[in-house]
């Protein structure tokens, strides 16, 4: 990553775009769309962290509503048991999600591939019922619980147009973390360990402890943008945090494309989206959503940015342009 | 009382038999999960209700059309969407998540077709309680242990002593060598996807007259078969029948004895606890870890 690569006319462009675009919004007078981008952010932070965890470590989840669950409850709970303050009660909750994804991860380990997605749902499905039912009401069960927006030391993020740029932040904050990730030692392991955990084995990887910690670094993003939701939205209640979450999780990566940067953002962005544009049809959503779903996993399996990337290497080739054209 | 609860057990553990039956005879026949069976059992229930409430056909025959409309359902299932994909060599994830989408678009659909409401069939046998040992117990309870038996052990029969059954488990253990002997496997992976489907439908129209018809009703069963399916060794059909009935039973003894606020949970404990612990299940069935 050298700086002046970095620092392109591009790059510069999109950045003032990011950061113009609530203020552009406003005047266009679509402010609903800065709430749309909020949301976008913590679902970009949710999806690369289980981005981390199958697209380059192998590992599937099925349960990640689970990790989304226990930032949002735990955050929430928190701030109102022990009146701590949110941004402090988001990073214990979060560090809470990371250490019950490490302990799950331990035993979940040796299994493989479709039992592995049996055991991320029965994880989920009981998070979710001890949500619901929880042991002395603390949780509030089916009611919900309401809270408040976070706070930067005494700076209150009570406007949407406020949590657009701490939600920029954050999504980069976390981006760089995991390209930073991906590129190290631990990063190569765990692509040694996608694509074949024996022979990374029999070179010395230890594989259980690479898939705890991929399991466990993608439960501390998900679980950081549960709680990002629950001061966003100021409520939560059990319904978000359904086996349906976590199928909109995997499904927002597996549409962008797994393994990758920019492939999280794409899918979780267009997913949104699409799902929000899908409200219309409130009676029939969930036939429209299974349908595209069909769609997509018939007719693009490498995802928007996986088809895309072998669209424009078939066009640059046509061109004669054989060395852009080679993608990994 | 115990037995009341031992009975209504069966009741629940025989629906989790059967839809654990279907997941080990897909995951034999062509490695995959399938998560649709669930819906399928709705699916079976509102057929049901449909043939023997609002056409008045007789209760066996509406029983038989809606496992023959299931079993059509499971193999068009197979061939339309499951083959489609493992033709194109996707990731395994990708089929699971097609059948996902399956679920939804088959959970919605019978939404559309019939109501949101709670349904309930009329009463199917004219006698409606047996005294067993001086306890009365529903009919319908009686007759879908009984049902749930047959199948199960028709299935045993099917496949250990026809020569198609034959055909079916050779194309299981090494599909390659199979269509060398001239099996047709392609038929055979459908055949077995429409047997799941006609279990789970069989399930739903036997399940509904007992707790009524409604949109959920399956979903949640479907996902707690797994545990069922598990517990016996996933793949291994006699398994699953052990696993599952010892999953209803439990299930419905805690609920009875303990507190029915934990009851969803005990299924996922138990799935948990199976695969950390044995993943091989009861049956010790190798097909399970790496």
């Amino acid at each position: 990553m050298n700086l002046r690569k970095n620092l392109s006319v591009k790059n510069i462009v999109i950045l003032a775009v990011l950061l113009l675009l609530p203020v552009l919004l406003t005047a266009v007078g679509f402010s609903y769309g800065i709430l749309v981008c909020c949301f976008s952010f913590l679902y970009i932070i949710a999806v690369s962290g289980l981005d981390v965890d199958f697209g380059y470590c192998g590992q599937i989840s099925m349960g990640h509503a689970a990790f989304f669950a226990i930032g949002a409850y735990g955050s929430v709970m928190l701030h109102t048991y022990c009146h701590l303050p949110v941004l402090l009660t988001m990073i214990i909750a979060t560090l809470l999600a990371t250490v019950i994804g490490a302990i799950i991860a331990y035993p979940a380990s040796k299994l493989v591939f479709h039992f592995l997605s049996l055991a991320t749902i029965a994880f989920g499905e009981i998070v979710y019922s001890l949500i619901l039912n929880s042991p002395g009401g603390i949780t509030n069960n089916a009611v919900g619980m309401f809270t408040d927006p976070i706070n930067l030391f005494g700076f209150s993020l009570d406007t949407n147009t406020k949590f657009y740029y701490f939600g920029l932040v954050a999504v980069a904050l976390f981006l760089i973390a995991k390209q930073l990730m991906i590129h190290s030692k631990v990063g190569r392991a765990w692509i040694a360990i996608r694509e074949n955990p024996h022979a990374a084995n029999g070179m010395g990887i230890n594989v259980t402890k690479y898939k705890v910690m991929a399991f466990a670094v993608s439960a501390f993003y998900t679980g950081f943008a549960g709680a990002m939701y629950a001061h966003l939205v100021g409520y939560i209640g059990p319904d978000t945090f359904t086996q349906k979450q976590s199928v909109m999780f995997v499904t927002m990566m597996l549409f962008g494309g797994t393994g990758s940067l920019l492939g999280p953002i794409l899918g979780a962005v267009t997913v949104f989206v699409m799902t929000e544009c899908l409200r219309v049809f409130e009676q029939y959503q969930m036939l429209i959503y299974g349908a595209l779903l069909l769609i997509v996993i018939v007719a693009f399996p490498g995802g928007i940015y996986g088809e895309g990337k072998k669209l424009i290497a078939r066009l640059t080739k046509r061109k004669g342009g054989v060395k852009n054209a080679a993608g990994n | 009382m115990f037995l009341q609860i031992l009975i209504s057990g069966f009741v629940l553990g025989c629906v989790y038999g059967l839809i654990a039956l279907g997941y080990s005879l897909i995951y034999k026949s062509s490695g995959l999960m399938n998560f649709v069976q669930g819906d399928v059992l709705t699916l079976g229930a509102f057929l049901g209700y449909t043939f023997f409430s609002l056409l008045k056909l007789p209760y066996l025959v509406s029983l038989i059309l809606t496992v023959l409309v299931a079993f059509l359902f499971g193999m068009a299932m197979e061939h339309f969407v499951i083959g489609k994909l493992l033709k194109k060599n996707v990731l395994a994830i990708y089929v699971v998540l097609a059948t996902i989408a399956v679920q939804y678009i088959l959970q919605n659909s019978i939404q559309g077709i019939w109501s949101t409401k709670m349904l309930s069939y009329p009463q199917i046998f004219s006698v409606s309680s047996i005294k067993i040992a001086g306890v009365s117990i529903q009919t319908e309870s009686v007759f879908c242990i009984f049902m749930s038996f047959l199948c199960m052990a028709g299935l045993q029969i099917f496949m250990k002593h026809t020569r198609f059954g034959t055909a079916m488990r050779a194309s299981a253990m090494d599909a390659k060598a199979a269509q060398a002997c001239g099996i047709n496997t392609s038929l055979s992976t459908g055949i077995s996807w429409g047997i799941a489907a006609g279990m789970a439908a069989l399930a739903g129209i036997l399940l509904g007259p007992i707790y009524g018809v409604f949109i959920m009703l399956g979903s949640t069963i479907g996902r707690k078969g797994f545990a069922g399916a598990i517990m016996g060794g996933y793949g291994n059909l006699i398994g699953a029948i052990v696993g599952g009935i010892l999953l209803g039973v439990t299930e419905t003894f805690v609920a009875g004895y303990l507190s029915s606020t934990y009851k969803d949970m005990i299924a996922y404990a138990l799935l948990l606890l199976f695969l950390f612990v044995k993943p091989t299940g009861i049956f010790n069935e190798r097909a399970i870890s790496e």
